[in-house]
């Protein structure tokens, strides 16, 4: 039995024919050699456009459960003791099973189907070791949700090495994301019993996000690495978060307080390299997403630059929050109007014109508006002055 | 790293001359970084911001000198957004406009959320429309619908559409339809459902018609959802009178439900198939459970069970063969 459960050559290409369609589109390719590349490489797998996979993931979702409730009443009647072990044992080995014979009968490669049954079968795998850990663990430790519990090690080791195995075999991204959060677990699990393991903890974890980062880059020079293009992808981001969110104050102080059962939580040693880290990371990010080019890291200093801001919010109003809003407000629309027409061609390898690389959302687009912008709710009778609400964005307010 | 791989193996395959592959080199290397869906986000962002932040300052400064002056700067910017988006317009069209910049569209979307953000204070703060009230509401919706067709912009549309909404008295936004309207009552679920089929009627016309073909994806996603959510919450509802005996409000749905996967093939919009998939098994299921008869016991558990694993079996099957099956149809 191969490593991987999906054909590799699909990946490949898969890859091959998204770039031929991009060089054929910018006139690098002619049709005749865009023709030949597609029948060279064909795309012999399932998978259906978005909705219908979502639609597919819904009522396989519903199905898996459905059988489930199907295994679980005769097995209640049966016996009584060891009832959802049994349960969870069976459900994650048949939701395995089946997966691997639809992937090899119907060829589905993330069609929807493979991943609900992966996910389910994953469910079942943590419900199994819970339950496990929860018979096997004196009833004085069964406090799960602290992590500095070291019984926590009992769960989280079994599970990390199960979904490191199903990421290796099936590639699924967010698998492979559990995988590294469970990884972030442990380490903070194992640390937390040495002594002064606190005070190093967002230390330990900026390390251990650049060594997984460094990991990331490696893997990416392997020969098999398409396969997991979409996992490295996944990876690389939480990378960039766990740098970002180790080093940000906010998440040091409050977690800090927060391990140590106190209330309220208070100024924190090294404050002052954690002010400059949380101010200097999201802008670190931004500027390597422009220069490299590289969306990646573009998107994750935005959303980590939205966080930095929210941080200062949190300790210092410095503005009360509808000016902060009118004056953010005019900033980002003078801003981008003014980048949208100053990179109109391009200008130093960035252009405001759409990529064709993208396909376009605007359909998207009206159902976010008409989700944001709230229009006037016409008053209940005999409220005339209580009623009229409005706003927009992140100010809502009723009057 | 990646092309050179794809690249090198197209010229073994001699699919590839070295001097193309040279060039498509250079192009990856030199291909301009397109910062278009960030720019339009921000802009979004920020003319949201803007308008809502406004609209605060409006009531927190409502005694004091600063109140002329907010009043007055919402107002000439509003003036200078409806300005700058005019001058900017191209031309009517039926059909789609190409224009050069996209910044006009946002521009003219914070002058109708200053416009709303205006409205709604002269009807709070000095009671302008007297005991009209649903006139502030109408009034929005007859301004932008019109606007949204003379700019060819789908944001202010679905402004319009909401306008139009709230004017009926019902939520219409895709989330907001979920949690705000769980109090439909027996009157405003009727006006619901026939605002709804009305806005999927404009949407097939605009289709069909060919009369802004564009705009037809809003029209039916938002009026759709709104009938099929609520003909099925009054399905579900066992304590007010409903407006429509059950077994109407059934086909109501499924009929809308096959409409919609029939639509769905017509313009190869997946999102219909799936709308008209999950509200169909709704009902169905509804029904289902309905028939059975709870006196079984464990017999009916079982074929609960039995009936959730075939029927999803069923729709996969659907899915899979969407293509084949909506052919035939």
């Amino acid at each position: 039995m191969s490593l991987k459960a999906y054909n590799p050559a699909w990946a490949y290409h898969e890859a091959m024919l998204h770039a031929a369609a991009r060089w054929h589109r910018r006139g690098l390719l002619t049709p005749e050699q865009h023709q030949a590349i597609r029948a060279r490489y064909p795309l012999e797998f399932y998978r259906p456009g978005l909705f219908l996979r979502i639609g597919l993931f819904i009522f396989t979702c519903i199905g898996a459960a459905g059988a489930a409730g199907l295994l679980a009443l005769p097995l209640a009647e049966a016996m009584s003791s060891d009832f959802l072990l049994v349960l969870a044992l069976l459900c994650a080995l048949g939701g395995m099973v089946v997966l691997e014979v639809s992937i090899q009968s119907s060829r589905l490669y993330y069609a929807g189907p493979d991943n609900a049954l992966l996910y389910s079968s994953l469910v079942w795998v943590t419900v199994f070791f819970i339950a496990l850990a929860h018979d096997l663990v004196p009833v004085a430790s069964r406090d799960f949700e602290s992590l500095g519990n070291p019984y926590v090690l009992l769960v989280l080791g079994p599970l990390f090495t199960v979904f490191l195995l199903a990421s290796i075999r099936y590639a699924d991204r967010l698998v492979a994301g559990a995988t590294y959060v469970l990884l972030l677990l442990l380490v903070v699990n194992a640390l937390l019993q040495v002594p002064y393991g606190r005070a190093f903890l967002p230390f330990v974890l900026m390390l251990l996000a650049v060594g997984a980062h460094w990991l990331v880059r490696q893997f990416r020079k392997r020969p098999d690495y398409l396969y997991y293009q979409s996992c490295l992808t996944l990876l690389e981001v939480l990378v960039l978060l766990t740098f970002y969110g180790a080093g940000n104050y906010y998440v040091v102080r409050e977690v800090n307080a927060a391990l140590s059962g106190a209330f309220t939580s208070l100024q924190i040693p090294f404050a002052l390299v954690f002010y400059v880290l949380t101010a200097v990371v999201p802008l670190a990010y931004t500027v390597v997403g422009l220069r490299r080019p590289s969306r990646l890291w573009l998107l994750t200093g935005l959303l980590t630059a939205a966080c930095s801001v929210a941080t200062l919010r949190y300790y210092h109003s410095l503005l009360p929050p509808e000016l902060a809003a009118v004056l953010a407000g005019a900033v980002l629309l003078v801003l981008a109007a003014w980048a949208a027409r100053y990179l109109r061609p391009a200008r130093h390898g960035l252009t405001s014109l759409p990529d064709d690389e993208q396909p376009p959302h605007f359909n998207l687009e009206s159902l976010v508006v008409a989700q944001t912008a709230v229009v006037p709710q016409a008053p209940q009778p005999g409220f005339e002055f209580g009623g009229g609400q409005f706003g927009g964005g992140g100010a809502e307010s009723t009057y | 790293m990646i092309p050179d791989q794809l690249l090198d193996d197209l010229q073994t395959a001699q699919l590839l001359s070295a001097a193309q592959a040279a060039a498509i080199r250079e192009d990856e290397q030199h291909r301009p970084f397109s910062l278009h869906y960030e720019l339009r986000a921000a802009l979004y962002l920020g003319v949201t911001l803007l308008a809502g932040g406004l609209g605060v300052l409006l009531y927190q400064h409502l005694s004091d000198i600063g109140h002329g002056v907010i009043i007055g700067s919402m107002g000439l910017l509003m003036v200078a957004s409806f300005g700058y988006a005019i001058w900017h317009k191209q031309p009517f069209t039926w059909g789609q406009t190409r224009p050069a910049s996209f910044v006009p569209d946002y521009v003219l979307l914070l002058g109708c959320l200053l416009f709303l953000a205006l409205e709604t204070y002269l009807q709070v703060q000095y009671n302008f429309f007297g005991s009209y009230y649903r006139l502030a509401t109408i009034i929005p919706a007859v301004l932008f619908l019109p606007l949204a067709y003379h700019f060819d912009q789908r944001g202010v549309l679905a402004m319009g559409l909401t306008a139009l909404a709230s004017w009926v008295g019902v939520s219409i936004a895709p989330l907001s339809a979920f949690t705000e309207n769980s109090l439909l009552s027996s009157r405003l679920g009727g006006a619901a459902v026939l605002l709804g089929l009305a806005l999927t009627g404009a949407g097939l016309y605009s289709d069909f018609a060919d009369r802004k073909r564009h705009f037809a994806f809003t029209y039916i996603s938002l009026g759709a959802n709104l009938a099929l959510l609520a003909a099925t919450v009054s399905l579900f509802d066992f304590y007010l009178y409903s407006f429509l005996p059950e077994a109407l409000l059934v086909l109501l749905i499924l009929g809308l439900s096959a409409g919609l996967v029939w639509y769905a093939r017509r313009s190869h919009s997946y999102l219909f198939l799936l709308m008209g998939a999950v509200y169909g098994y709704i009902t169905i299921t509804y029904l289902f459970f309905q028939l059975l008869d709870s006196g079984l016991g464990e017999a009916a558990f079982m074929l609960g069970m039995l009936y959730f694993v075939g029927s999803a079996a069923g729709v996969i099957y659907l899915f899979v063969n969407a293509k084949k099956i909506l052919r035939l149809a």
